[in-house]
């Protein structure tokens, strides 16, 4: 059985005006193939192009269009893949002639922006790499930036860390982190710029690196192949090098090793890529050394790469550009200090959005435990069980970002109580005050009003923001100093409905909590975040506001600026 | 519960007198009595009568924030400089006070802050000292010159103001109207931590009651002059022109966007003050230290009835 009507197809594409039909479409097993002329202004001659539409047309598949223009001889062009095919991505349509008419209009596009014009895009393609899996296992390798500069030639270790194993396309994976990188012939270690957690990892696993400093591939595009390709880009003595390590390794001869090649791609940046050799198959061969007059030279021998096929592994560049590339707040909030007192809900779902969001420098502090009930209203697992709130949180925060640096605040579960006590005392207030200040910003979710007036008694230069939530998360308080502890106490007091009758009575005594769920959380506390980034962002004043759901035929959220 | 605006303000302005204060603005008046004689006693004939200014003089000002201020009339002959004379008072003063209290150079004036005492209170004194412009020419308009300390200012020069110190207090006589609200915007200013000067507020609120037909009960005239202010300050033609001194223009003291943030402030007051009067305890707090007890309550000082449970929030419980 046929998908498509071809004759119909043939039609379509018989009245577009560019478009000679050199071979008509015909079904070969389940596609339909044909070959097409296009002659435009501005071709000397025209481009002919074997044309495939795959069964889904003219619907998308796996987000790729279901037709291909393929001609091998553009493959040095700007988005033309590896089979000769044209990269094109065009408008939806389920209607067969609107999708063909766009889909040839998009081809026609593809030729005279970057066949007639050689238009040079502005943002960087990388190369196209075919990642393979090793004894089928994938293996892929993560890296990031470093201060240091690599020279042309250079070659060393590389010190790997496991991240965890998985499934990678229903295969497989084994995930590791480019931890350092020591160059052969220098004492230093170069590190990867990532978090304190993550450079803690021990090393489970090496590599070696060789940075070529040019692109491994052909057109700047598709990677090399085999490594004959790489003749005149890898140097004698990283060969002599890696026969050594060969020699040194036999025991782990059928160890898989990666070989790292570096090369830069825009502004600097550096790219790496990977392969990995069994240790005993190394691509070298040991040929002698011959002398001007074509005589063997007794005993030397030199390495010569050999004619073998080679199979890429998986890197990626995870940098903090790339990780956070698209989408993060303001720096004035990314680059900042930042504590958080009090992880609750509030609390921890402004430290996980403070982390997605990019932000590098969180201190945390709460002396609570995680119960199983607050899981499903806070940025907590189940899986973890019982916990200390700022444990879990800080393994979650760690997790979610290579590049934040969390801590424990002042005592962690002791600061509450301590500045309660202390805070009337000169020097202890100073001390307080002194530690509160190195933050740029505060975040005070602790939703304690003897603790909101402690703070809102200090000297403060740091930003504190306080944040907190009527019952049923009707309405959300946020209060910047050093307008708080009136501002609050008058919202929740006189003009907020904060309903304390209706309240949840979990185990335990006397302990109400308040009804809400994450959603309902959340939906506030992600607008309030939005509403403080953008006032960093475009340097608008700090001024109290409320948000408060209005529920009537449709859900509203009514912002009020103070 | 929906609060009379009207009267809700008039207990801020009268929890916010200085008559409450009494003993504590005693010890202020004291200290000032000190200071003045030491500057007489100091520079003698080279000064004519210092005399009080600040709010205290024009009758605006609150208890939860004040200062007295002396202004010390120098003759023409007494210092070849304005800066010369600045830094010799200033001299004096450090010398005089530094064990006792922190002696700061401010824009135009010193600041004597003394040290507190058993009862904790602190005293700040402010002493401004100007020149007169020509021999003798002080005593028949009460001219001065001050000399403006330059890092306070916008200009790298040091450089001078001239000032009429006499005519800034005889602009605001008689005017109880705009007392009021001067008085209230101070505490909106004070408790709100809001960076606004007072005398800003001050020739804004008279400019309000001279151009507009202010006129009601408390809430209408306070929410007139706030109209006024966030319709006007961000015009381009407003000017604040400053009693003492017609040349300067006091709103230039602001930049764009700080009356912008102004205008939208003002906005932003009345619109909530109006959709929920008890917004205007936020703006507009009363000073409860001397908020007189409802005893008809009996409940020894507890304000607030609702909360007397075993174990029930009360409605300032904060949750998240």
């Amino acid at each position: 059985m046929g998908f498509h009507n071809i004759e119909e197809i043939n039609n379509i594409v018989s009245t577009i005006p560019f478009i000679d039909v050199l071979e008509k479409f015909k079904q070969v097993g389940i596609f339909l193939e044909g070959k097409t002329s296009v002659n435009l202004e501005g071709l000397n001659e025209s481009l002919n192009f074997d044309v495939q539409i795959f069964p889904q047309y003219p619907l998308k598949s796996n987000d790729s269009e279901a037709i291909k223009f393929i001609n091998k001889d553009l493959i040095s062009y700007n988005h033309v893949m590896g089979d000769g095919s044209i990269c094109i991505h065009t408008l939806h349509s389920p209607k067969l002639k609107q999708k063909l008419l766009a889909d040839f209009e998009s081809l026609k596009a593809w030729i005279e922006k970057y066949y007639i014009n050689k238009n040079i895009d502005s943002h960087y393609e990388h190369v196209i790499i075919n990642e393979q899996p090793f004894d089928d296992i994938y293996y892929s390798y993560q890296f990031t930036d470093v201060d240091y500069s690599f020279s042309k030639g250079e070659f060393g270790q590389v010190d790997l860390t496991p991240l965890s194993n998985g499934i990678y396309k229903k295969k497989p994976i084994s995930n590791f982190l480019i931890k350092s990188f020591q160059p052969l012939k220098k004492t230093i270690k170069i590190n990867s710029k990532w978090s304190e957690y993550y450079m803690n990892f021990e090393v489970k696993n090496i590599g070696l690196f060789l940075f070529l400093e040019d692109v491994p591939a052909f057109h700047n595009r598709f990677a090399f192949s085999n490594w004959l390709e790489l003749e005149n880009y890898i140097p004698t003595d990283f060969l002599q090098f890696l026969y050594d390590f060969q020699k040194r390794n036999k025991k782990h001869k059928n160890t898989f090793l990666p070989i790292f090649f570096g090369y830069k791609t825009v502004e600097n940046e550096i790219h790496w890529i990977s392969t990995l050799v069994k240790i005993n198959e190394i691509p070298t061969i040991g040929i002698p050394v011959i002398d001007s007059k074509g005589v063997k030279l007794k005993g030397q021998w030199e390495s010569k790469l050999i004619n073998r096929k080679i199979n890429w592994a998986i890197t990626r560049n995870s940098s903090y550009k790339y990780l956070f590339g698209r989408g993060t707040f303001c720096d004035k909030i990314t680059n900042a200090r930042i504590l958080i007192i009090g992880v609750g809900a509030i609390g921890s779902m402004v430290a996980k959005t403070l982390v997605k969001c990019g932000a590098k420098n969180i201190s945390i502090v709460d002396y609570d435990v995680k119960e199983p009930e607050n899981v499903c209203r806070s940025e907590y697992n189940f899986s973890n069980g019982l916990y200390d709130k700022t444990f879990e949180l800080i393994k979650t925060l760690q997790e979610n970002s290579p590049f934040v640096n969390v801590n424990f605040h002042n005592n962690n579960e002791y600061f509450e109580s301590f500045i309660k006590a202390f805070h009337k005392d000169k020097e202890a207030k100073k001390e307080y005050e002194k530690s509160l200040n190195q933050f740029d910003i505060v975040f005070n979710c602790s939703t304690d009003s003897d603790l909101m007036f402690v703070l809102d008694q200090l000297k403060l230069s740091t930003d504190l923001i306080n944040l907190s939530i009527t019952n049923h998360a009707k309405d959300l308080v946020c209060a910047f100093y050093p307008n708080i502890y009136n501002y609050v106490q008058n919202q929740f007091i006189n003009i907020l409905d904060n309903d304390v009758d209706d309240l949840y009575n979990p185990t335990g005594c006397w302990s109400p909590t308040f009804k809400a769920s994450y959603n309902d959380i959340s939906l506030l506390t992600q607008y309030a975040l939005k509403e403080i980034n953008r006032k960093y962002e475009e340097n608008k004043p700090k001024d109290n506001f409320t948000l408060s759901i209005n529920s009537g035929n449709n859900t509203n959220i009514k912002f009020t600026q103070y | 519960m929906a609060t009379d605006k009207t009267q809700h303000l008039q207990q801020v302005l009268e929890t916010h007198r200085m008559a409450h204060i009494e003993k504590l603005l005693d010890k202020y008046k004291e200290k000032r009595q000190e200071v003045k004689e030491a500057l007489e006693e100091n520079y003698k004939d080279k000064i004519y009568n210092p005399i009080n200014s600040g709010s205290y003089a024009k009758h605006t000002a609150i208890n939860i924030k004040f200062d007295l201020d002396i202004v010390v009339p120098f003759k023409r002959n007494s210092f070849d400089t304005l800066e010369e004379m600045f830094n010799d008072v200033f001299d004096f003063l450090y010398e005089k006070y530094k064990d006792v209290a922190e002696v700061r150079k401010q824009k135009v004036s010193i600041g004597i802050i003394f040290d507190a005492d058993d009862n904790g209170d602190e005293i700040n004194i402010d002493v401004v000292a100007g020149r007169e412009l020509n021999q003798d020419q002080y005593t028949e308009d009460h001219n001065l010159n001050l000399f403006v300390n330059s890092q306070y200012g916008l200009l790298d020069e040091k450089t001078y103001i001239q000032t009429n110190i006499q005519a800034q207090i005889d602009h605001i006589k008689g005017k109880n109207n705009e007392r009021s609200i001067i008085r209230l915007l101070k505490i909106w200013k004070t408790t709100n931590n809001e960076s606004y000067k007072s005398f800003f507020l001050e020739l804004i609120t008279i400019k309000a009651f001279d151009k507009e037909s202010i006129s009601g009960n408390l809430w209408d005239k306070l929410k007139s002059v706030m109209e006024y202010i966030k319709e006007n300050i961000t015009k381009d033609n407003f000017t604040l022109k400053d009693p003492g001194n017609t040349n300067n223009d006091v709103a230039d003291t602001l930049e764009d966007w700080e009356k912008t943030n102004l205008s939208n402030k003002m906005s932003n007051m009345i619109s909530n003050i109006e959709n929920n009067s008890d917004n205007i305890k936020t703006y507009f707090p009363i000073n409860e230290e001397f908020e007189e007890e409802d005893e008809n309550k009996g409940q020894y000082g507890l304000k607030d009835a609702s909360i007397v449970a075993p174990s029930i929030p009360n409605k300032s419980q904060q949750f998240g």
